[in-house]
């Protein structure tokens, strides 16, 4: 039996067949590291204190009891489901790109990120919804919170594959419209697509009081570019093909991805938006935590 | 001047060059690398395309920068490995040492050649002069005359100009051709030696200065001039050679098309002449020009004095034979000359002949077996047939004495041009003595064999000896059993038969043998056989025996083993053979030049004085070499052409004549190229042409008063030098290098080497 954390590394995931178990192993390999759930409910039920120990959150301390006892105790609260996580998954035929480097494809590695997004979030008995798109909205799972409801997010996942063009800024749109109850949406997608309507999709969500969590699936062929030998580019995506001498090409390209990368991250942050940038070759503790640990 | 190469630029190793076809290399791997390409599936393909639009023109021009830096690699190194130099001649440069220069100059007999009222030889002379005077001071000299054999002037670097100038005013041209090969190792040592002993010398120049004749200075090609061994001609340089320790210029003093007429030949048709006979002389003339002579005189003078003139056509490149007759009318040495003025090179234009006429030859018969009835002795027949009745054969005058065998102590041989020995059965060891001395001093012996002869006595006495005495060309075996034997003629190759050839009716090959001595002729021992028996066995064998000839007969002089003495034949065949005998003195006294002149003289008298007047006006004195009882005078400096005079001083005061002619192979003025110079030889040659004698002038040439004179003397630094060959390749591959970094440092710089 392998280590628990050893689930997080790509390589081993990509050894495993079928995403549920992806997905629990993920959240466990995580769980155990961290030992505390990055998703909290918020309540105004008061329940009970218990005693401190050491890895509580200080905002639940109660002063009074301190002041008066000496001694730190914890306020705890009734917990309610109220949290809706909406994941988007782009399943377009650029995220079906796989260098030699990684181990998963954009796609592969997304869905697994999603997955154990949406186990860590029905852990939590909190609701999870799920849409997967293109340049369409392909398949929709309304947030549920009961633990069978990760087989029905699972399942699409699946049975999602890729191979059209991605519009990504229309389906923001479209999908903001849909998501009535304020939740956190979390986007999985490569957005290769036009920055201004992303951005412009993405305040959309914003607009609707979302919590909006970007995480940009690359590959790392796409951000390190180690092509050496003359190579013909075949474009995904309806886009043409081309043949280049990619060494004097690559502080070129790197310039041009760099800036979109920029500019993406410019508008993330004026629409406070959550951006997280992961590589298919990186390990999923460094992808989500880099992430959920400053959502503590 | 006309033309100065004085900037040279040459490819040492030309074939090399057919490398550069790998200068398209790299073109040919950046298509091919086109052709190849891996492919991928790409996302992010918008930002890519963006990137290549942006870049394209920038990525074109690395591109090609990047090509252009490869090829030129190619190009430089394969320029590199076919070592292109460059040369110059001009002014020595400031500190550049002292210089040493050989001045190496053709002193063969076309040098001769006066395209104006200087010769070429006199031109070199005035070259090499000015040379001196024009060089700096410290710098040296050593002066070689190009010649056969080259003779070395002065041998080491000699600083003082007047001295050097001193010599080359005493040259003086020869009339020999060039032993190139010899030139080259003899100039070769002495730059090794100066190299070796002068270190203060930095640096050494050889300037030739010669008219380039095609058969002194063709590399590696063997031609065959009359008359001497094959000649020698200049190897390629090689690593070690002249190239490799000096600076090469060659001056071309030749002409184009320079025309030329020579005697080429002079010779007698009759090997021994007397007053008793006309003797005719034949004339060979070669026309080595490319027009045509008309009505060419040729003269012929006796003792300076012009006997007959004739006139005739002679087409270019033609050879033709005119005939003379004279009768002499006095005995003694006479000096033939014959000429055919005309024509700029006038050394050729004369050739001489020493002719030692006689009044009679005086022949000694020894009869082994005399009798008193007529012809019943082994000699008679012989004697009556050198000498026959009347004495109206053309050819000579014959006064022959009959005499026992007594006679080869009792007689001075030395009066005799040739003795017959006839049937005699025996010699003693002071008899083979006086033979060989009589053979040693250019005597001729004829034996004729017979029934009193023991093969095993004149095998001990004149064969197998134990000294030096050995005078029989052949061993002598048995006789052959009684019977009818024939003579092969052999196709009348040799001399003494010669006469037979197209006369077969005289009945030379139908003469019966009856018996025969069979002789044995050693390989290699430079006998001939002159008549063969049919059974294959040798019958006539002849031998060259110290200065002297030996004839050796198997068969007997009177009709005991042979009727031949009663045949028609036998008067020819005999004459024959005492001509060819006889006539070994005509081939001594008539030599080439470069070879020796010897002499016998006698050696009863001590401290005999010789000396030899040459045709140049030097008089030499000659030492005389005493070898038992025979005593020769030799001299080796036969140079020019012409007539050569020994004279024995006192108590002898005798004189002899000796002609010296040229090797006309050397006529023919044809020139090697420039090309084939550079090619075969010296690749690295300089070449200065001068064709227009008044302009001769170092000074002239280099101050810049002509089209070309582009290098100018400075009046502050006289002197000119021939700089040093610059091999270029060092700094080619220093720049093959320089690019290599630059190749690498670009593809860095444009990501082509990115890792």
């Amino acid at each position: 039996m392998e280590n628990s954390q050893n689930y997080l590394d790509p390589k081993v995931l990509a050894r495993l067949e079928g995403l549920s178990l992806r997905a629990r192993l993920i959240v466990e390999g995580y769980a155990s590291g961290v030992h505390r759930s990055p998703f909290h409910g918020f309540s105004i039920e008061f329940a009970e204190h218990r005693e401190y120990v050491p890895g509580d959150d200080l905002r639940y301390l109660d002063w009074k009891v301190l002041g008066r006892t000496d001694k730190y105790h914890l306020k705890q609260f009734e917990e309610e489901t109220n949290l809706d996580c909406y994941l988007l998954l782009d399943t377009s035929e650029s995220m079906q790109y796989k260098s030699a480097e990684a181990a998963l494809s954009k796609l592969e590695y997304a869905k697994c990120v999603g997955a154990a997004l949406a186990y860590l979030v029905l852990k939590q008995q909190d609701s999870v919804g799920l849409a997967t798109f293109d340049r369409e909205v392909r398949a929709l799972v309304r947030p549920g919170s009961k633990a069978s409801h990760i087989k029905q997010i699972i399942n699409v996942m699946e049975e999602s594959v890729g191979g059209r063009k991605t519009a990504v800024g229309p389906i923001f749109h479209e999908l903001a419209e849909r998501f009535t109850r304020r939740g956190i949406v979390v986007v999985l997608s490569d957005l290769f697509d036009d920055v201004e309507s992303m951005l412009a999709g993405l305040k959309h969500f914003r607009h609707r009081r979302h919590e909006v969590v970007l995480m940009h699936v690359l590959d790392p062929a796409e951000l390190d570019f180690p092509f050496r030998r003359t190579t013909m580019f075949r474009g995904l995506e309806e886009l043409p093909e081309v043949l280049v001498e990619p060494g004097p090409l690559r502080k070129a390209y790197l310039d041009q991805f760099g800036a979109y990368v920029h500019r993406l991250k410019q508008g993330c942050r004026m629409h406070r938006i959550d951006y997280v940038q992961m590589r298919t070759d990186q390990s999923l503790e460094v992808a989500l935590s880099s992430y959920l640990a400053s959502r503590r | 001047m006309e033309y100065y190469p004085l900037f040279a630029f040459g490819i040492a190793n030309l074939p090399m060059l057919g490398w550069l076809a790998a200068a398209a290399a790299p073109v040919v791997i950046h298509l091919l690398s086109r052709r190849r390409y891996a492919e991928v599936s790409w996302a992010a393909m918008e930002y890519l395309l963006a990137a290549v639009k942006k870049q394209r023109r920038r990525l074109r021009f690395e591109q090609w920068l990047l090509l252009a830096v490869r090829t030129l690699i190619v190009v430089l190194l394969v320029l590199a490995v076919a070592e292109p130099y460059f040369q110059r001649t001009g002014p020595a440069p400031a500190g550049a040492g002292r210089i040493h220069r050989v001045l190496v100059l053709d002193g063969s007999f076309s040098m001769a050649y006066r395209p104006t009222d200087r010769s070429r030889f006199e031109q070199a002379k005035q070259l090499a002069g000015e040379l001196v005077e024009e060089s700096r001071r410290g710098d040296a000299f050593t002066l070689v005359l190009m010649a056969s054999p080259p003779a070395v002037v002065i041998g080491a670097p000699a600083m003082e100009p007047g001295e050097v100038l001193g010599e080359i005013d005493r040259l003086k041209c020869t009339d020999t051709t060039i032993d190139g090969p010899a030139t080259v190792d003899k100039v070769r040592r002495i730059v090794q030696n100066a190299r070796r002993e002068n270190p203060g010398l930095g640096r050494h120049e050889v300037y030739f200065l010669t008219d380039l004749q095609r058969v002194g200075w063709e590399p590696n090609k063997t031609s065959e001039p009359r008359g001497l061994s094959p000649r020698r001609t200049l190897p390629q340089d090689k690593p070690g050679g002249l190239l490799n320790t000096a600076t090469i210029a060659v001056i071309d003093l030749g002409q184009p098309d320079a025309e030329n007429l020579a005697v080429a030949d002079l010779s007698t048709l009759d090997p021994v002449a007397t007053l008793a006979a006309d003797v005719r002389f034949e004339v060979c003339l070669k026309n080595f020009g490319r027009k045509a002579r008309n009505n060419q005189p040729i003269e012929l003078l006796i003792d300076r004095r012009r006997v007959a003139r004739k006139h005739i056509d002679i087409a270019a490149g033609e050879e033709r034979s005119v005939e003379f007759t004279y009768r002499f009318d006095t005995p003694g040495d006479h000096i033939v000359e014959v000429r055919a003025d005309g024509d700029a090179l006038p050394t050729d234009n004369r050739r001489f002949m020493v002719v030692p006429v006689r009044e009679s030859l005086r022949v000694l018969c020894i009869d082994g077996r005399p009798s008193g009835e007529p012809f019943g002795g082994a000699a008679d027949y012989l004697a009556a047939a050198l000498s026959p009745a009347g004495d109206s054969n053309r050819q000579t005058s014959v006064q022959v004495d009959l005499a026992p065998e007594s006679a080869l102590i009792e007689r001075d041989l030395g009066q005799y041009d040739c003795v017959f020995i006839c049937n005699v059965a025996q010699f003693t060891a002071g008899e083979a003595r006086v033979m060989d001395a009589y053979l040693g001093a250019g005597g001729n012996v004829v034996f004729f064999l017979g029934e009193a002869v023991t093969a095993q006595r004149y095998n001990r006495r004149l064969y197998d000896t134990s000294d030096d005495t050995h005078i029989l060309p052949a061993r002598l075996g048995e006789i052959v059993p009684a019977g009818v034997y024939h003579i092969d003629p052999m196709e009348y190759r040799h001399p003494i038969v010669r006469a037979f050839r197209g006369r077969e009716k005289a009945g030379l090959s139908a003469v019966p043998i009856f018996r025969y001595f069979k002789l044995t002729v050693p390989k290699d021992s430079g006998a001939m056989v002159v008549l063969k028996t049919t059974q294959g066995d040798p019958l006539i064998v002849e031998a060259s025996v110290g200065r002297g000839r030996v004839v050796l007969v198997g068969a007997s002089a009177d009709v005991s083993w042979t009727p031949l003495p009663l045949w028609p034949s036998f008067v020819p065949l005999v004459q024959e053979m005492l001509a060819f005998c006889a006539g070994g003195e005509l081939r001594q006294r008539n030599v080439a030049v470069g070879e020796p002149i010897v002499a016998s003289v006698p050696s009863a008298v001590a401290d005999l004085s010789a000396s030899v007047h040459c045709p140049d006006g030097r008089t030499q004195p000659v030492t005389i070499h005493t070898d038992g009882d025979c005593s020769t005078l030799s001299f080796d400096g036969t140079t020019v052409g012409g007539i050569y005079t020994v004279r024995l001083g006192e108590p002898i005061e005798r004189a002899w004549n000796f002609a010296a002619n040229i090797d006309t192979t050397e006529s023919n003025l044809a020139r090697i190229t420039i090309d084939q110079l550079r090619r075969d030889l010296w690749p690295e040659v300089v070449l200065l042409k001068i064709s227009e004698p008044p302009d001769l002038s170092w000074d002239k040439a280099w101050r810049g008063d002509k089209p070309h004179g582009s290098l100018v003397f400075s009046e502050q630094q006289p002197g000119m030098s021939i700089a040093q060959p610059a091999r270029l390749h060092v700094y080619l591959l220093y720049v093959v290098l320089g690019l290599l970094l630059t190749e690498t440092c670009l593809a860095w710089r444009y990501g082509y080497n990115t890792p």
